[in-house]
């Protein structure tokens, strides 16, 4: 037998009786399980994120020499109008667009929650955009809202009205991202009001008909409080969601007509890799993350109240 | 071996083939390093463009047996560079690389591509365009070879041309003044039936596809040393107002400004405008497209004087090529003379090699059509190929797109337009 295998077969037995001491110690062993996901969020979460933190105050084209900056391209971002007005469009974008998806995924939800023909076909065809690409989702928003050969305008024209300059137009480019944006994430909602309106228990129900409860007021005093985390729940992952909006943007509008589309992300993609400016991107992907972290504390604390108050 | 007959020896076409492969293999004079080596060579383009990359490596390869080359083929020229730039900051750039002439002067600025010049014969510059050979030097030095041109010209849907009883002009001085090629665009819609008059292919990145219109009218984005912005003169002012005009009067589409996906090759092909400015490299799709309906070439309007654009594409080796020596002779390689025409022809480009530019290349693919971009790219201005190919023209570029997006859009007064693009312009010279 070699050294090496001498030696091999000496550790072999002292590791195997360390890993089944810490597996005895049972504080170590939610640690081991989590080790996996903690270093794959690490790599491609965390430390990108520092890194970007690093990157926000140096100036660097990607291609060449990081070079120290200090808090010039926060200074810059102060006053740069485009970034005012992306914020803008963004935080416009996030107010039309999850009140109406999350309202749409509930109606959705409480109407296919009943035992009607077709409903499982129907679920489905609510929640197929959620699980297509969005560029692919997003070229078909296009085609659909082209105001040339678009299906939309091909109805309104056809129901007697004008044709509508869908994208074009600096005024009707984000009413038609909203809705497009209803259309992809609708199904989402959907699912999520589903899964908590089956997790009432019916007996609140039957109880309350017994007591004489309509069910308008059976939806607004059971339903609606009963769905409150889904909802809490629904309400951060839209509004994040709606300030990370690319993919969809991108392929619709390319951020146009001027600056009327042009949200946070797509302003940070524009810096990045086409003015080649990642110093300056990261600073405002930083200022970002800035928001959706306050805003997410926010509703917590907010949610934590209700919760100790119910 | 038997034949058929049974009568004796016989040689297939395949031994002849192989034989021929093994004798030209053994006379082919070995490289210097004769270990495996493989490469990667990062190109965007069309079917045909692919095709014939792909003999080209093909060819190399039978000449070089101990060579790979792997093609890597990105959707478009803007998803390249994004993926390039990406691998260079990870150092693991590809060892080729196609770019266009107004990329050169940024990756060459950032030390991202190899400085070719102590590898290359002295007399090769002369070989070559000037103006092209210029655009991928910086500081004097080599950092690619050019490889091909394309630029643009008008094409016309010759159904709807007939309708409004419009003939297209047979010469290059015959070509439509900017009166007359609006006149034609406002017959091609009230008598021709078309939707829309024309469209211009600038979306996007290529928001530089407007500084031919600038040029026709005797303006220019930049002083005659390339230091000062020039756009705010009457004549840069009037440019951008006649662009501006066209989607004010809807002699254009509404969704053909800068900022936005649209294909203005398939707004052609499906008949919403009767005449595209486009560049060469359309024909394919066009002919594919188009079968039933006939389509000709005519020339770029013109004004006070002639202009096209700088289009085409260099070739390049990154600083990450472990194999330096074996990209830069493929590169020799694929721009030699018998190369680049081949390519050119199999592609629809234009070539940049002296040798070729006068002669009549045989193109398979609409012949007429690509003699009228051959004498279109004779009025592509060296002052706007100087401008396009500076350093920072990119981020020039990006601010130029933004700008004439509001003012196609916004209604932005072509005066703020052009002060707007001036103030960045000012920024990016200065350092």
């Amino acid at each position: 037998m070699s050294d090496s295998a001498v030696m091999a077969s000496s550790v072999r037995p002292a590791t195997a009786a360390r890993t089944r001491r810490s597996f005895r110690r049972p504080w170590m062993l939610p640690y081991l399980l989590i080790t996996p996901n903690l270093l794959l969020f690490s790599a491609f979460s965390f430390f990108p994120l520092l890194y970007a933190f690093y990157i926000s105050f140096h100036d660097w084209s990607l291609i060449g020499e990081v070079t120290y900056a200090g808090l010039a391209n926060y200074r810059r971002l102060v006053a740069d109008t485009q970034f005012w007005h992306a914020l803008l469009n963004t935080a416009v974008y996030a107010v039309a667009s999850v009140p109406t998806t999350m309202a749409g995924g509930l109606l959705l939800a409480v109407a296919l929650n009943r035992r009607m023909p077709g409903r499982v076909f129907l679920r489905s065809v609510y929640f197929l955009p959620v699980v297509v690409s969005a560029v692919a989702t997003g070229i078909i928003a296009a085609w659909m809202f082209n105001e040339h050969y678009g299906v939309i305008n091909s109805l309104i024209v056809r129901l007697g009205g004008d044709r509508i300059p869908w994208l074009s137009s600096p005024a009707w480019a984000l009413p038609s991202l909203v809705i497009a944006t209803f259309w992809v994430r609708v199904g989402f909602c959907m699912v999520v009001y589903l899964a908590a309106l089956q997790s009432i228990p019916t007996l609140y129900y039957e109880a309350a008909t017994m007591d004489g409860a309509s069910p308008y007021r059976q939806f607004w005093k059971i339903t609606l409080p009963l769905l409150r985390p889904a909802t809490f729940l629904l309400l951060i992952l839209n509004v994040i969601h709606s300030f990370q909006v690319f993919d969809l943007i991108y392929v619709m509008t390319g951020g146009g007509p001027g600056f009327s589309t042009t949200m946070l992300v797509q302003y940070i993609y524009q810096s990045a890799f086409m003015t080649s400016e990642m110093g300056y991107a990261s600073a405002i992907g930083v200022v970002l993350y800035v928001i959706v972290l306050g805003f997410t504390i926010i509703q917590w604390r907010v949610s934590r109240q209700s919760e100790n108050v119910l | 071996m038997t034949n058929v007959n049974g009568t004796g020896t016989a040689f297939s076409r395949r031994h002849i083939l192989g034989a021929g492969l093994a004798l030209s293999a053994a006379s082919v004079k070995p490289l210097r390093a004769q270990a495996p080596v493989s490469l990667n060579f990062a190109v965007w383009g069309n079917r045909a463009e692919e095709d014939a990359f792909r003999r080209l490596i093909a060819g190399y390869t039978a000449q070089n047996p101990h060579v790979s080359i792997r093609l890597e083929l990105s959707g478009s020229s803007g998803q390249l560079y994004q993926q390039v730039d990406t691998r260079l900051a990870g150092r693991q750039a590809p060892d080729l690389v196609r770019i266009q002439y107004q990329q050169v002067g940024r990756y060459a600025k950032a030390g991202a591509i190899v400085d070719l010049s102590g590898h290359l014969d002295g007399g090769l510059a002369a070989q070559f365009a000037p103006a092209l050979w210029k655009a991928v030097t910086y500081r004097d030095k080599a950092f690619a070879i050019p490889h091909h041109t394309d630029t643009l010209a008008v094409y016309c849907n010759m159904e709807m041309f007939r309708r409004a009883g419009i003939e297209l002009p047979r010469r290059l001085e015959d070509s439509w003044r900017w009166e007359e090629f609006i006149r034609i665009a406002r017959m091609l819609k009230d008598k021709a039936g078309a939707p829309f008059g024309f469209a211009c292919a600038w979306q996007n990145t290529a928001a530089y596809r407007f500084l031919p219109f600038l040029y026709q009218n005797g303006g220019k984005l930049l002083d005659e040393q390339l230091l000062q912005p020039q756009l705010s003169s009457k004549e840069g002012l009037e440019a951008i107002a006649w662009a501006q005009s066209w989607f004010a009067d809807k002699l254009v589409p509404p969704t053909t400004s800068i900022k936005t996906n649209e294909q203005t090759q398939n707004l052609f092909a499906n008949g919403t405008i009767g005449m595209l400015v486009h560049g060469d490299w359309q024909i394919p799709f066009l002919q594919d497209a188009m079968k039933q309906a006939e389509w000709q070439v005519t020339y770029m309007p013109r004004n006070v004087s002639m202009a096209s654009d700088l289009g085409g594409n260099c070739l390049a080796v990154t600083r990450d090529s472990k194999n330096r020596d074996v990209a830069i002779d493929f590169l020799r390689y694929a721009t030699n003379e018998a190369n680049m025409r081949d390519f050119c022809v199999a592609a629809g480009f234009l070539p940049v090699r002296r040798s070729l530019m006068d002669t009549k290349l045989e193109y398979p693919l609409r012949p007429d059509a690509m003699q009228v971009f051959v004498e279109q790219s004779r009025t592509i201005p060296d002052h706007l190929a100087a401008t396009v190919t500076l350093p920072d023209f990119s981020r020039i570029n990006t601010k130029l797109g933004e700008q004439l997006d509001l003012a196609f859009t916004s209604g932005q007064s072509p005066k703020d337009t052009a002060e707007n693009i001036e103030g960045t312009i000012r920024s990016v010279l200065k350092g």
